[in-house]
């Protein structure tokens, strides 16, 4: 191994060797989500993963995120062998090390933002009752939630639920924020404030990854991996990534504030 | 212990959700523990001032309750039905009295319950009814005006000794003697007042009694021919055993016993009386302790079966909980706290119903109640163990929940 390619090893943040996962449905039939996905992600990097629908992306997110184990290969996690770990150790690591951000928010309905923000901090032990708070405070704040601590998530927008979702993942200053179609329950212009926020965390140097079915959300970042039927067949640099910020400006607000009301409607319904 | 605070808090507000639904849970738990407590502070007040009251009698007493209680031993129904049972009367006071040479005197006595009421005060009191020969008898000192005499008991006068809190209440201040009250509506001639005797150490009051001729109480108020009970004074203590043996013989032959044949009476003196009081004592205790097991039992599976709805009902909680980092133990500690908190909460919801009808019973009806600490660290020891027990298993099945999986749960 010469100098050049153990200097990356070390600072890749995930490096999965030929990782797959079958389901098995019943005796006989069974579904082989992932057939080998071998990929590295380096400190600092901002991926997309992009696929067709049940092309395995979320079966790969999960297992990057600790909440599910390969049935083969090995995942490297900051250079820990996952696949030797045990339950306890699992969920240390989805503690400390990942921030999961999903497409359905995931928030505990009954607790307002502060509370929800805090959760992860409830199953680590170390740090005073003021040095969370201040952790709670600044991650809703580093999401533009400030003043919102109190609401719970049925007196949110989509979009602010996702916002208090990434506070919630960033709250332990974990190595890598994982987000599965974090805007895929959005509309399109609560999709882009998602986006800018992530390109800010990502400009600030947070390492993230994160899934989609969308081109245009894809372009933000700057590499797009692409999976179909579980393997990896391309990858591509993005060489002038879409800046949200810049497409924010862009956009018509007042059409956005009738599309968003019209959703509203439709849910009420 | 901050952990374990947050827990609690998260039980709380999780109960707290569906609060009828918890209340309901906890109802199995409630209804066991106040039934037990409740119980337990006016069986076992029933009983020492029963114990107080056979010590304060007099000395030397030899005493005739109806039935066998030798026969009957454990049968609670039966030694509690003494008021009702009809094997005694009037004769059998007279037989030993007119027969008997080491007795000094027999006083027949019912013991029974009435309203007394003088203009438009009324309140409700202990009867004790006897001959006149209960003066010498049982410790019964007159204050002012007489006791009752033997053409009283004879004609059956409608003449009536009171009590100091019955004075107090009907009369205040003023002189009761020769007022005329009513007993259960019948007009009463006031002939005379008891010395006042306190309070129990139990806080029974014992001067909230009034006192009639027993032939009044058979034939005017409660309309019966038997006695509840005879008490004979021995004329020494020494004598006590064989004048127990001579009132069995006059009584074998008042009753028309035949040898062989089992007695229709018992007679003890006070101390096999005490002895006869505790095992009534421990056949309540088990009767109690029985359904307290049950109804705990009942609530505990109610618990058990809530828990398992609320694993259920909560997965996507758990799923996510778990993705931000908790272990299987953090889940099973926050749903065995829950079902704890589920189970003490009903525990101390009984004891407040218990005290609550404990002190009802104890203003409206001539039961005094005792609220002891006993029986609230017991329903509290076991209520938490009923949680801890039936709660393990949700809990376990809560913990061992995949994260993935328990995300997708829909
Ligand atoms: N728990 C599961 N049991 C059985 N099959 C599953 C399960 N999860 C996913 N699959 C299957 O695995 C494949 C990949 O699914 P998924 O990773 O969710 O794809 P994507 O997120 O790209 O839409 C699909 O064919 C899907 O039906
Ligand atoms: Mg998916």
């Amino acid at each position: 191994m010469d100098m050049n390619k153990k200097e990356e090893y070390n600072s890749a943040i995930i490096n999965t060797i030929e990782i797959t996962k079958t389901y098995r449905l019943g005796e006989r039939e069974e579904v082989r989500a992932l057939k080998g996905v071998s990929l590295k992600i380096q400190r600092g990097e901002f991926v997309a993963i992009m696929g067709p629908s049940g092309s395995g992306k979320s079966t790969l997110m999960n297992i990057l995120g600790c909440l599910d184990t390969p049935t083969s290969g090995k995942y490297f996690l900051e250079n820990i062998d996952v696949s030797k770990l045990n339950d306890n150790q699992l969920a240390e690591i989805r503690n400390k090390k990942v921030g999961f951000v999903f497409q359905t928010f995931n928030l505990l309905p009954r607790l307002d933002a502060f509370h929800n923000v805090g959760l992860p901090l409830i199953y680590s032990r170390e740090g005073s009752k003021n040095d969370k708070k201040e952790r709670i405070l600044s991650s809703l704040e580093a999401v533009g939630l400030k003043g919102l601590e109190k609401h719970r998530p049925n007196e949110l927008s989509g979009g602010e639920r996702q916002r208090v979702a990434i506070a919630r993942a960033l709250v332990n200053d974990p190595s890598i924020i994982l987000a599965d179609e974090p805007t895929g329950n959005l509309d399109s212009r609560s999709g882009e404030e998602i986006m800018a926020i992530f390109q800010k965390l990502n400009r600030q140097g947070r390492t993230i990854l994160l899934v989609t079915h969308e081109l245009e959300i894809a372009k933000h970042t700057q590499k797009i991996i692409y999976l179909r039927d579980g393997i990896i067949h391309n990858f591509e640099k993005i060489k002038n990534p879409i800046d949200a910020e810049q497409k924010l400006k862009e956009m018509p607000r007042l059409e956005n504030k009738m599309i968003e009301n019209k959703i509203k409607q439709a849910k009420s319904v | 212990m901050k952990r374990l605070l947050e827990n609690i808090k998260i039980a709380f507000q999780s109960l707290n959700i569906n609060k009828l639904r918890s209340f309901l849970t906890m109802l199995g738990i409630i209804i066991g523990v106040g039934a037990v407590v409740a119980m337990m502070s006016v069986g076992v007040s029933a009983q020492q001032t029963v114990v107080q009251s056979i010590q304060n009698i007099g000395s030397n007493l030899i005493i005739i309750s109806p039935g066998n209680i030798e026969e009957e031993r454990g049968d609670i129904g039966a030694v509690i039905g003494t008021v009702v049972r009809d094997e005694l009367k009037m004769e059998d006071a007279e037989a030993i009295k007119r027969e008997s040479t080491l007795i000094e005197d027999v006083a027949p006595v019912i013991v029974g319950s009435s309203v007394v009421s003088y203009m438009n005060k009324n309140i409700q009191v202990s009867v004790y009814a006897s001959t006149d020969s209960a003066e010498k008898v049982y410790n019964f000192e007159i204050a002012e005006g007489r006791f009752y005499n033997s053409s009283d008991v004879a004609n059956s006068a409608n003449v009536a000794i009171l009590g100091q809190t019955v004075v107090k209440k009907l009369f205040g201040r003023m002189d009761p003697i020769g007022k005329t009250i009513k007993i259960d509506g019948k007009n009463f001639v006031v002939i005379g007042t008891n010395k006042p005797m306190g309070a129990t150490q139990f806080g029974v009051d014992q001067d909230k009694i009034i006192s009639v001729p027993v032939t009044t109480a058979q034939n005017k108020l409660y309309g019966f021919n038997y006695v509840n009970l005879i008490l004979a004074k021995a004329k020494s203590e020494d004598a006590m055993d064989e004048a127990s043996r001579e009132i069995t013989k006059i009584l074998q032959r008042q009753h028309k016993i035949r040898p062989g044949e089992p007695n229709d009476f018992t007679v003890q003196n006070q101390t096999q009386i005490l002895d006869t009081l505790s095992i009534i004592t421990t056949v309540f205790t088990i009767t109690i302790s029985s359904i307290a097991g049950i109804s705990l039992l009942v609530g505990g599976i109610g618990i058990m079966n809530i828990m398992l709805v609320s694993v259920m009902e909560r997965t996507r909680e758990i799923g996510i909980r778990k993705a931000v980092g908790a272990k299987n133990k953090d889940i099973l500690v926050q749903f065995l706290t829950e079902s704890i908190v589920l189970s003490i909460t009903g525990g101390i919801l009984g004891i407040i119903f218990a005290v609550a009808v404990s002190l009802t019973l104890s203003k409206f009806t001539m039961l005094q109640t005792t609220v002891s600490a006993m029986p609230i660290i017991l329903a509290l020891t076991f209520s938490t163990m009923v949680g801890l027990f039936f709660g393990i298993y949700p809990a376990m099945r809560a913990a061992r929940l995949n994260p993935i999986d328990a995300l997708r749960y829909e």
